[in-house]
């Protein structure tokens, strides 16, 4: 295809979208909207997983050692901080520990209980949650380690829940997906309709099914970017409320999807001129079907 | 110029639309075609543009072998081929300037070749005060002159016009044929389905007639009835 031919079709793509007004108009809403959908639950998918990590990530075992005094329980405390698989170990002050169990147990005191009898509380944290079992056992064996709790129940209850999560977002995201490429080609089939007699014509006079195509997949581009556009804008007016109403709700926090507005933009738009290519490609054929 | 040997088109509905039809149609000929509704007319045409394919016989148009184009190559032959239509099929969000200029810029002209042609064309049809009219500014006649330029515009050897006059006034009808009449003059070979029997017999030009798809004549000056009419070439020779 020469220069000249080049300039025409991509000048009749755009003639065609100013002509065409209230079907592009159509066309660029429908994509708006599909792909907003599809935007809104992929990052509400995203923060869900991010909040199920951040969750797991929470858990830490507490471990508890018998000493008297803090070089008494060095060599173990340096022992579980050197272990694979241990982010971090964080001695507790054992004075406020002290003062918070008189508070909750006033009945300690009178019985003779004196604050080098209870143990040193050593919160640890490990790098990847699944080896939270694992990294506990070997702790127990240490010297001096009186007692371990790992919260297993509701780490693992998290866990559950997590992988569920994943599991459903994973399918819904892919039925939304094909739901979308669906009402997009549809659209866009609608379009074409509208404009079949100058198809028609074209084939008619002789024009190649190439020069015919390719002012309609650059339409399609367009409108699918357009709508991508109008679907980015959607979204973040959409999710800053979501998200300010999100972080009201204190069990729920700052909770992100951990994608940036500009990505956010850049997915959706390849997306839309993506579909939109794709969708006038294919309905096309229809139309140029000998 | 166009060489149809025992051809038959059979649509998939199973309708056989065209029963061994052979027909030969010199360079610079002027033909009708006629038959009632069902004859098989329109099929001809289309057999001719390769909208359809036939079952079975050979047509060669250009001497290209119609049948067994790919088609990659159907865009080509059409480029030698005028199309008119009985509604016109013009754009309607187009003038009658931009109408011509799609076609034209449908097969890669240039901007210059464009401006030049179209003036000359809209000229030949009596149309160049009309150029910027949209199509439901126009009458029917206008509309059909548009149409009949647009298949003029990029030089066809071969104009089809399948009932062009088929929604148009007697007077505008006979104006009509008189412009195709006119083009024929200037050496472009002319095909016209009709079944508009007075100016078949008007025109006294070559007849072609379908009935049931069979090609049951074909006359030199022929009337639109074959009664009373000597057969110069009869059933498919």
């Amino acid at each position: 295809m020469g220069l000249r031919s080049l300039e025409y079709v991509v000048q009749e793509a755009f003639t065609g979208i100013r002509r065409n007004g209230l079907m592009a108009f159509a066309s660029v809403s429908t994509i708006a909207l599909s792909l907003g959908v599809l935007g809104a639950f992929g990052l509400l998918v995203l923060a869900a997983n991010n909040f199920a990590a951040a969750q797991i990530n929470r858990f830490e075992i507490a471990v508890f050692i018998v000493g008297r005094n803090e070089a008494d329980i060095q060599p173990t405390l340096s022992r579980i901080r050197q272990m694979s698989g241990v982010a971090s170990a964080r001695l507790r002050d054992r004075e406020k520990e002290w003062a918070a169990l008189k508070r909750d147990r006033p009945d300690f005191e009178s019985a003779g209980v004196r604050i080098e009898s209870i143990p040193f509380a050593v919160d640890v944290r490990v790098s990847d949650p699944d080896r939270l079992s694992v990294i506990a056992s070997k702790i127990r064996l240490l010297p001096g380690v009186d007692a371990v709790k790992e919260g297993r129940e509701a780490y693992q209850r998290v866990m559950v829940l997590a992988r569920a999560v994943k599991a459903l977002s994973l399918v819904g995201v892919v039925v939304l997906l094909v739901t979308t490429v669906f009402i997009i080609s549809n659209a866009i089939k609608l379009t074409l309709y509208a404009r079949r007699l100058e198809i028609r014509i074209m084939q008619l006079v002789g024009a190649t099914n190439q020069f015919i195509r390719l002012p309609l997949v650059i339409e399609g581009v367009v409108f699918g970017a357009v709508g991508a556009v109008a679907a980015w804008v959607l979204l973040t007016i959409g999710g800053s409320y979501v998200s300010s109403v999100a972080q009201q709700i204190v069990f729920l926090g700052r909770i992100s999807s951990g994608v940036g507005s500009g990505q956010l933009a850049m997915w959706l738009i390849c997306l839309g001129a993506l579909i939109g290519a794709a969708g006038s490609f294919v309905s096309i054929r229809r139309f140029l079907h000998d | 110029m166009i060489q149809l040997d025992r051809v038959t088109v059979e649509y998939p509905n199973g309708v056989r639309a065209l029963h061994e039809v052979s027909l030969s149609i010199a360079k610079g000929d002027f033909a009708f075609v006629v038959g009632p509704t069902g004859s098989g007319k329109s099929t001809l045409l289309k057999l001719l543009y390769r909208e359809v394919v036939p079952t079975a016989g050979t047509v060669i148009v250009e001497g290209e072998d119609v049948g067994m184009l790919k088609p990659a190559a159907v865009p080509y032959l059409r480029r030698k081929l005028g199309i008119v239509f009985q509604d016109f099929k013009l754009l309607p969000q187009k003038n009658v300037w931009e109408n011509l200029a799609f076609a034209m810029r449908a097969i890669g002209a240039s901007p210059r070749e464009i401006r030049r042609r179209i003036g000359e064309v809209l000229e030949l049809v009596g149309l160049t005060h009309r150029c910027d009219s949209f199509p439901h500014q126009m009458s029917g006649g206008e509309q059909q002159r548009a149409a009949i330029a647009r298949a003029l515009v990029n030089h066809p050897t071969l104009l089809l016009a399948d009932e062009p006059t088929g929604n148009l006034d007697p007077d505008t009808s006979w104006g009509i044929i008189q412009l195709l009449d006119q083009i024929n003059t200037q050496g472009t070979t002319i095909l016209v389905a009709t079944h508009d029997n007075q100016i078949v017999d008007r025109m006294r030009k070559r007849v072609v007639e379908l009935d049931s798809g069979c090609l049951v004549r074909d006359q030199q000056r022929g009337g639109y009835q074959s009664v009373g009419c000597v057969q110069d070439v009869t059933y498919g020779t």
